[in-house]
Order: C-alpha cells, then sequence, then structure tokens
C-alpha cells in the first residue's frame, strides 16, 4: 500500500502531502492537514457541506481523490477568509442570519463564493440553481438567497 | 478503504493496459460519484482503482454532423453544447452543480436507475459507444449497450472512451419527473426525438429512464406514431403504449404503480412539447 | 404605563455562534480529534427479525488495526434507560441486542480499531448466526390474534397503567351521534420521517487521567444524555464529564441516548479515546425517525356545524422499540380532540410496536401526524355540511373556561384570534360576528 507524494496549491500555497491510497480530499483537509471548515456531512455527494473549489469550479470534496487535483489549486473557506476580518460573503451571511446550525455554512459560502466570481450579477433562479447541491436543514434557505443577494450588491459597490 | 492502489493513467493505452494487467478486481472510476460513495459508506472495499481523470478522455469535437464526446466529460461540459439543446438540458437535469463539475458522461451510462439521465438522452438521439481494449477498438449502439441492471455489453478489459452522437435532424425534447424540481432522483424521465416529413412521423426514438432496469426505448409508443400524423389523438395512443410496455420498479423515490402513471403523463407532454416547437 | 427599556426585545441580535460558523471556526464532534483516538463502528442486524445464534469475530480480529469487540456481555446494565429516567417503564431494549434483534439496523457488537476504515472493514467481516423469523410492519396487522408478538409481555402494544392504549373518554359519544345529522368519517396515514440534520449523531469520550471520562457530544439533551450513560456504565454521575452545545441539526433526531454509552463503554475499556458517529446512510436508516400514525376519526355533526361527537381511533408505529414513542401517543391523545368544544368525544391511542427501526421524538412529538388528521377532517366536516372551512373553525374553537376531554380547562385558547389575524395577512374577508368572537369568553346566543 504504497502512499504517493501530491503537489497542488491549496489556498495559495503550493503544498506537497503524503496520501495513501485513493484518500479523499476532505480526509487529507480535516484528518492530515487539521482544515475542519470543510464539513463531512454525508460522504456520497448529496449534501454540499464538503464543497471545495477546484480551479474555482465547486467540487464535492468527499468524493475526490487527492492525486486527481495534482497540479490544480484547491480553495477552502480558510483561504477566502481574509486575516482580520470577513470576506463579504460570510459578513452577509452572518448579518443576514443565513446561518443556523452552522454546519451546511461552509459550503454555502464556497458555492456562494464560485457563483459571484463567475457572474457578479446572479438573479433569484441563478442563485438558487447554483445552491440545489447544498443542503441546509435549518434556515429554509430564503436567508441564504437574500444574503447572496445582498453579498452581489455589495461587492458591486452599491451595497446597505 | 482499504484500498492498496490507486492508478492515474495518463493515457487509454495506458488505462487499457492496466485493466488487462489487473483485470476484474480492479475498479474503474470515472467522476467517481457513484463509485466513491460505496467506498465511503463500506459498503464496497476495492483493492485496487484506476481513475481516468488523467487518461486523455475529456474532450469534444465536432466533425461533420456528429459530436463526438470523450467519455471523461464532465455533465457541466455538456452545457455548452449548443448544437444540441436536448442534451444541454438532460446535463443540467444532473444533480447540482458540483456533482455536473465531477460525474462523467461516460458514468451517466453505468449509473442504475433511477439515475442514467443523461443516458436517456443520449439513447434518443441514436448514440454509439466506442469501446476499446488491448485488443482493438469496436463501436456498439448504445441501446444494444445494456443486457440488464447493472449489466452491459462491456467485456473484461474494454473501456468506454468515445461516446459519438449524430447531430439530431428530427425535433428532440426531454422531460424529467421528481419529487423536487431539482437535483432529484428521477420518478420518470423522457427523451423523445421525432422525425416528420409534413404532419406525418417518419421516424421516432422515445427514450425512458428510471422505469426499468436501465434507460430503455419505448419501442411499442414509437411503432404507434411511424406513419402517423403527430396529434393529440396518436400522442395519447403513445404514451399509454409507453406506460403499458415500460417495467418500472418501486423504491423511495416512487412505487411502480406511480411510475407507470407517470409515464403516460410525461410521454403525452413530451411529445406535445414538440408539436409546440413546430 | 412606562415604557421599559429594553435591549433585546425588538431588536435584531446578531448570533453569538456566527462567527464561528461564517468562518468554519465552529467546533462540530467531527472536529474533534486526539492522537491517539480509536474509532467505533457497528455490527448490525441485516434483518428485521430473528434470533442470534452465534457471533464470530475470526476474521474480523485479523484487520489490521482491529483493537476490540463488544458485545452485550461487555454492557455493565444492558438495558436502554431513556424513559425508566422519568418512571415510563417496562425496560424494553438493549443497549446491544441479546438473543434476538427487532429491526433492520438493530445494533448487535461494537468493533473498536485504530481507524475509521479499519473499523468498517472489520465490521464487514463480523458473521453472525441468525435464524430469521416472521415480521410484521402494519399497526393493525400487528394487534390481531396470530401475528408474531414481539415484546416479552405478550403484545405488541404498550401497556398505560395496565390499559391496552392510551383513553380518553368525554361525555357520550353514543348519544352524540344519535343527535347529529352527519355521520363523517376519515381514515389518515402518515409516513415516517427523518429528521436528516446536516451533522450526523456522534460523540467522542475519552478516558481522564483522573478515572473520569469526557465525552464531547453533539446530543440535544445533555444532561439527560449523562445520567442514561452513567446507569448503562453502572458509574456514579460523577465519574462522567459531558461537553455538548453544538448541535449540527437535530429536530429532535438528536434526543435518543445511543452513541455515548457504548462510545463511554469503548473509553473504559481500551483506555483511549474514542469515536462514534454515525455514517449518513445509518443516521437516515437507524437513528429514530417521527413515527407514521393511522388515525381514524367519526364525526358526528349538526346540519349548523356544531360537532357533537367525535370518535378517534389512533396507532402510532413505535417501530420495534419505545425509545419517546409512549410519551407521544400521550401527548397525541391530549390534542386530537383539536382545539374545539365537543361535548362528547372518545379516544383510543395505541402505541403499537413493528419491525421497523424506532420511531422517537421530532418536532410537535405526535402532536404533528394529529393536527394533519385533524384539520383535514376539518375541511372534510365543512364540505359535508356545505359551509366555509373557516366558519366550521369559529363556530367549534374553544374558549377559556370550556373543558377539554382530558378534563382539563383550556386557559390559555388563541384560536379565534390567530385565524382573525391569518384572514387579515391573507386578505379574507370574515363575517362581522367571526370579527367580534373571543376566546375570552362566549358570546351570548
Ligand atoms: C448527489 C448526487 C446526485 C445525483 N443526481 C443524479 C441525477 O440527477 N441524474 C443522474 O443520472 N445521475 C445522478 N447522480 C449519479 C451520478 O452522479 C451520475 O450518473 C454521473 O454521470 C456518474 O458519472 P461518474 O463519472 O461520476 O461515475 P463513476 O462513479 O466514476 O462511475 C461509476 C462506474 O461506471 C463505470 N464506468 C464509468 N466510466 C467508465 C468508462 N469510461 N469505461 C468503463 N466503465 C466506466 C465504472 O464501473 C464505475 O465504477 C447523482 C449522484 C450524486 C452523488
Amino acid at each position: 500500500m504504497a502512499s504517493k507524494i501530491v503537489t497542488f496549491t491549496l489556498n495559495g500555497r503550493r503544498i506537497e502531502v503524503l496520501v495513501k491510497p485513493l484518500t479523499t480530499v476532505q480526509t487529507l483537509l480535516r484528518d492530515q492537514l487539521g482544515l475542519t471548515s470543510t464539513k463531512a456531512g454525508c460522504k456520497q455527494g448529496g449534501c454540499g457541506s464538503c464543497t471545495v473549489l477546484v480551479n474555482g469550479d465547486p467540487m464535492m470534496s468527499c468524493l475526490l481523490p487527492v492525486e486527481d487535483v495534482q497540479g490544480q489549486e484547491v480553495t477552502t473557506l480558510e483561504g477566502i477568509t481574509p486575516t482580520p476580518g470577513l470576506h463579504i460573503i460570510q459578513e452577509v451571511f452572518y448579518e443576514n442570519f443565513a446561518i443556523q446550525c452552522g454546519y451546511c455554512t461552509p459550503g454555502m459560502i464556497m458555492v456562494s463564493k464560485a457563483l459571484l466570481d463567475r457572474n457578479p450579477h446572479p438573479g433569484r433562479e441563478e442563485i438558487i440553481d447554483a445552491l440545489t447541491g447544498n443542503y441546509c436543514r435549518c434556515t429554509g434557505y430564503e436567508p441564504i438567497i437574500q444574503a447572496i443577494e445582498e453579498a452581489a450588491r455589495r461587492m458591486n459597490g452599491n451595497g446597505n | 478503504m482499504n484500498t492498496r492502489e490507486y492508478f492515474l493513467p495518463q493515457s487509454v493505452n495506458e488505462a487499457t493496459q492496466l485493466l488487462a494487467k489487473h483485470g476484474p478486481f480492479m475498479l474503474v472510476m470515472a467522476g467517481g460519484t457513484i463509485a466513491m460513495p460505496l467506498i465511503n459508506e463500506g459498503i464496497s472495499f476495492p483493492q485496487k482503482v484506476m481513475g481516468l481523470r488523467r487518461a486523455g478522455l475529456s474532450y469534444v469535437t465536432k466533425p461533420n454532423g456528429k459530436i463526438t464526446i470523450g467519455a471523461m466529460s464532465t455533465l457541466t461540459q455538456m452545457l455548452d453544447l449548443k448544437e444540441i439543446p436536448i442534451l444541454q438540458e438532460a446535463a443540467h437535469q444532473v444533480g447540482g452543480w458540483a456533482i455536473r463539475n465531477m460525474g462523467t458522461v461516460g458514468g451517466n451510462l453505468f449509473a442504475p436507475p433511477p439515475a442514467g439521465d443523461f443516458a436517456a438522452a443520449l439513447m434518443a438521439l441514436d448514440a454509439q459507444l466506442k469501446l476499446v481494449s488491448t485488443a482493438g477498438a469496436r463501436i456498439i449502439s448504445l441501446t444494444d449497450f445494456y443486457t440488464g441492471f447493472m449489466t452491459t455489453a462491456l467485456s473484461p478489459g474494454e473501456l468506454v472512451t468515445e461516446i459519438q452522437v449524430p447531430v439530431p435532424t428530427g425535433k428532440t425534447a426531454y422531460l424529467k419527473y421528481g419529487r423536487k424540481h431539482a437535483n432529484t432522483p428521477a420518478v420518470v424521465t423522457v427523451a423523445a426525438q421525432i422525425e416528420l416529413d409534413g404532419e406525418g412521423v417518419t421516424n421516432s426514438r422515445i427514450a425512458l429512464n428510471a422505469v426499468g432496469p436501465h434507460p430503455i426505448r419505448a419501442s411499442k409508443a414509437e411503432e404507434i406514431l411511424s406513419g402517423s400524423p403527430l396529434n393529440p389523438t396518436t400522442i395519447n395512443m403513445a404514451a399509454s403504449a409507453a406506460a403499458e410496455e415500460c417495467e418500472p420498479f418501486s423504491d423511495a423515490i416512487a412505487t411502480e404503480w406511480y411510475r407507470r402513471k407517470m409515464v403516460e403523463v410525461y410521454v403525452r407532454r413530451t411529445l406535445t412539447k414538440i408539436t409546440d416547437r413546430r | 404605563m412606562t415604557e421599559e427599556k429594553l435591549n433585546v426585545v425588538g431588536q435584531s441580535v446578531l448570533r453569538r455562534d456566527g462567527l464561528g460558523h461564517v468562518t468554519g471556526k465552529t467546533i462540530f464532534i467531527d472536529d474533534i480529534n486526539f492522537p491517539d483516538m480509536l474509532h467505533l463502528k457497528m455490527v448490525r442486524s441485516p434483518l428485521p427479525h430473528a434470533l442470534i445464534k452465534g457471533i464470530d469475530f475470526t476474521k474480523a480480529e485479523k484487520v489490521p488495526g482491529f483493537i476490540q469487540a463488544l458485545t452485550h456481555e461487555d454492557v455493565p446494565k444492558n438495558i436502554y434507560t431513556i424513559l425508566c429516567l422519568i418512571g415510563v417503564g417496562p425496560d424494553e431494549e438493549p443497549v446491544l441486542a441479546e438473543d434476538k434483534v427487532l429491526y433492520k439496523g438493530e445494533q448487535i457488537a461494537a468493533i473498536v480499531a485504530e481507524t475509521e476504515d479499519a473499523a468498517m472493514e472489520a465490521v464487514s467481516k463480523v458473521k453472525i448466526d441468525f435464524e430469521e423469523l416472521p415480521t410484521v410492519y402494519d399497526v393493525e396487522e400487528a394487534l390481531k390474534p396470530g401475528t408474531p408478538v414481539l415484546k416479552h409481555w405478550g403484545t405488541n402494544h404498550f401497556v398505560y397503567e395496565g390499559h391496552h392504549c392510551r383513553r380518553v373518554r368525554f361525555g357520550d359519544v353514543d348519544k352524540g351521534f344519535d343527535e347529529s345529522d352527519h355521520i363523517i368519517e376519515g381514515r389518515y396515514q402518515t409516513s415516517p420521517v427523518e429528521h436528516a440534520p446536516s451533522e450526523t449523531t456522534g460523540c467522542v469520550a475519552r478516558p481522564e487521567p483522573d478515572g473520569r471520562i469526557t465525552v464531547y457530544t453533539n446530543t440535544q439533551a445533555l444532561f439527560f444524555t449523562m445520567d442514561n450513560t452513567a446507569l448503562i456504565l453502572g458509574v456514579p454521575f460523577q465519574k462522567l464529564h459531558f461537553v455538548g452545545g453544538t448541535v449540527g441539526g437535530g429536530f429532535g433526531g438528536k434526543v435518543d441516548v445511543i452513541v455515548e454509552p457504548i462510545a463511554a463503554l469503548a473509553a473504559m475499556k481500551t483506555g483511549r479515546p474514542v469515536k462514534y458517529k454515525f455514517t449518513r446512510e445509518e443516521e437516515m436508516r437507524v437513528s429514530s425517525s417521527r413515527g407514521a400514525w393511522r388515525i381514524y376519526f367519526k364525526d358526528g355533526v349538526t346540519k349548523d356545524g356544531r360537532i357533537l361527537a367525535r370518535k378517534i381511533t389512533t396507532y402510532a408505529d413505535a417501530g420495534a422499540y419505545n425509545r419517546h414513542t409512549p410519551y407521544a401517543v400521550t401527548k397525541h391523545a391530549a390534542n386530537i380532540a383539536g382545539p374545539y368544544n365537543i361535548p362528547n368525544v372518545w379516544i383510543d391511542a395505541y402505541c403499537v410496536y413493528t419491525n421497523r427501526q424506532p420511531s422517537s421524538a421530532m418536532r410537535g412529538f405526535g402532536v404533528t401526524p394529529a393536527s394533519f388528521a385533524l384539520e383535514v377532517q376539518m375541511d372534510k366536516i365543512a364540505e359535508t355540511v356545505g359551509m366555509d372551512p373557516w366558519a366550521i373553525r369559529f363556530i367549534n374553537a374553544y374558549r377559556n373556561g370550556d373543558m377539554k376531554p382530558h378534563q382539563k380547562v383550556v386557559e390559555d385558547a388563541t384560536l379565534i384570534e390567530v385565524m382573525q389575524a391569518a384572514a387579515e395577512l391573507v386578505g379574507y374577508e370574515l363575517p362581522e360576528k367571526f370579527k367580534k368572537m373571543s376566546s375570552l369568553n362566549r358570546e351570548e346566543a
């Protein structure tokens, strides 16, 4: 059972990791690197709580072997959180009560980031479409949708 | 997960050689959206796994009148296929955004029902598959590819490398019905391609998913339409024929009874959509 | 009246845990790891009803990383105690199955291993010899003679103070039916519902150098869980230190004490921290669900819409074991006649056992299915009598001072005011006489 060295860019920093065969990005992040913002809600690709961005595209890290991201750019919630302070998306999730138990929040924010990076003016339907792979069991989604609309306004400089 | 070896071949050649060497004890994995959940849950314990993400199969080319899709192309890539709107629609109906970024066209052919929504559209378009092994390549139609529930005509040592789709000459329509609006297993999926000569149907292909052991053709319904005009009467006849000939199952999503009812409704709606598109 | 200056009421106050949530820094159970931590996975019954003839761990023990297997023999007091803590018996659920299993997924043996993967692999290699038994899945079927009996006291229903069900008797329903113009019957069936919390049920139990055990858990009921765990382990309460508060969604699904006792036991046995966390599939298939209910209504109603008699027979599918269902049935029985003033009421509410996954608490606790059936029935009454569904509810609404069927005086009626406000919100013009009604008193006839 030979472990392999994999090199990729994690949150803007090139790293080298040693992983056992078929280790997932989720397991690497959480159990090897201690980056636990990426959650493990189902390990079935079904809940979206483990969403990370690979070259800017949302992917379920629970289904993604680390070796498959060799040479790629992976971004997690830790990677978009400024020090100090909050990213605009984090700010609006916090202020608009788009959070309740907090478990789906990291995945929701990552998808929101990918959406707004591509489409700075998403319509309500586009927001809903982007979120369909991410489950929230507490909020009923409405505050999340509104938070993303608000984030878009603030990022485009006409917030508040 | 007790996987001892994970291979990531850099070409089809390398992939088929690995497959020839390690044989049936090696799990082939494309996007992993079907295979990985089983491994994570402790249902499957493959000793050896071969991933295809690096094998150079994520391409779409457009030679004359045909679109060839590398088996590792993702469903997200299919959203750009402006030439074939039914494939765009079908791709958008699979999972959510992240699943479409990972799940592949090749993998969808192997998805056990009620999954396989993209494959149903391919079947309505008369897609051909290229199967490759160390012994060579062969072409087989998607309709002939399926042999039973989770069994296919794929021989040991073979991979699906390419899906070849003739650009449709008829009118197409696609409807997936699930319990939710999006990211949902199908109660039934209907994909249809109808060629019309004036009012009369010259050729029809109706594919159904989630109501059989794999995506199936509604051949009795097709027969009814052939040579007939496409109007509410023939559409109703075809819809009830489809409901009768399909082989639905009961699962957590829907009962056999309900699926059969919905086949009738959704075949009717799909065909009506085609008449609306004239 | 002088206005008090309020700091929080009427204000939007940012969540205290919000910053942790949006940065991903909140620590959930799965984020807690210790370098020497072991993982526990459960060997579960593949059958819904069977006798256990033997268990063979030989192959599981050979899996690299295997540490220990635990069976019911290792559990000091192998009784799931959740309701005996509040005096509701009898004891009927083992922590780990002894000689038989009553549902698919029932816990039989715990495997503790160095890694989660090793634990899962070892679980897949445990061989159990079963003798299959006939099953029962339907609540009414379960009460018929000749069906397999699941409980040691000889019936498939919970016994309420010597009675076959929770009973409510108020007035004389037969007399009420005789005086009615319409008899309106209805049968209602709900399905089990999974809570599906985003974070699955789990805990980490860690032995401390002072001999105590710290249990980090996402339970919704921290002290309840601690007390139960102490009873099962046969240790004084002060031997346990429970740390909780961060719950990745519960909705009632995290009040059953399932993972903590066995993880704590494993920690005691191995002297190392142990994590036991459900997979998503376990959460769906094994954690208790909202029960399914079957409810029969028979109402006697006058032609001007007064309900004179209401007879209800209702069955809760507890699944294989009690968990919280006997209590849910009691709440159900107290609520199912509805917020209506009905002079004659008769209710039989059964808590029935079947070979299904146990059901338990979920938002509303037996009242939600009651409300569903009740309000559909109210619409049916309105339709039959030919009245507006709003009117039927105003006419029958109870007021303060009325007597409820379970012999409690109404003190907090609000139905009328809620309906008045709802009508206004949806823009429905109520007749003047309904607008004037009040829950506080009954207008002169
Ligand atoms: C949350 C979620 C939602 C989903 N929703 C849908 C949906 O709405 N509709 C739907 O149809 N599906 C759905 N799926 C299933 C799945 O994502 C899709 O069917 C997807 O297209 C499968 O492709 P894959 O590449 O990920 O398959 P994989 O998991 O990689 O492949 C599965 C198996 O197919 C075989 N295989 C794959 N490619 C090849 C090849 N080129 N040659 C030989 N053998 C091969 C292998 O045996 C492999 O193990 C969903 C899955 C998830 C997790």
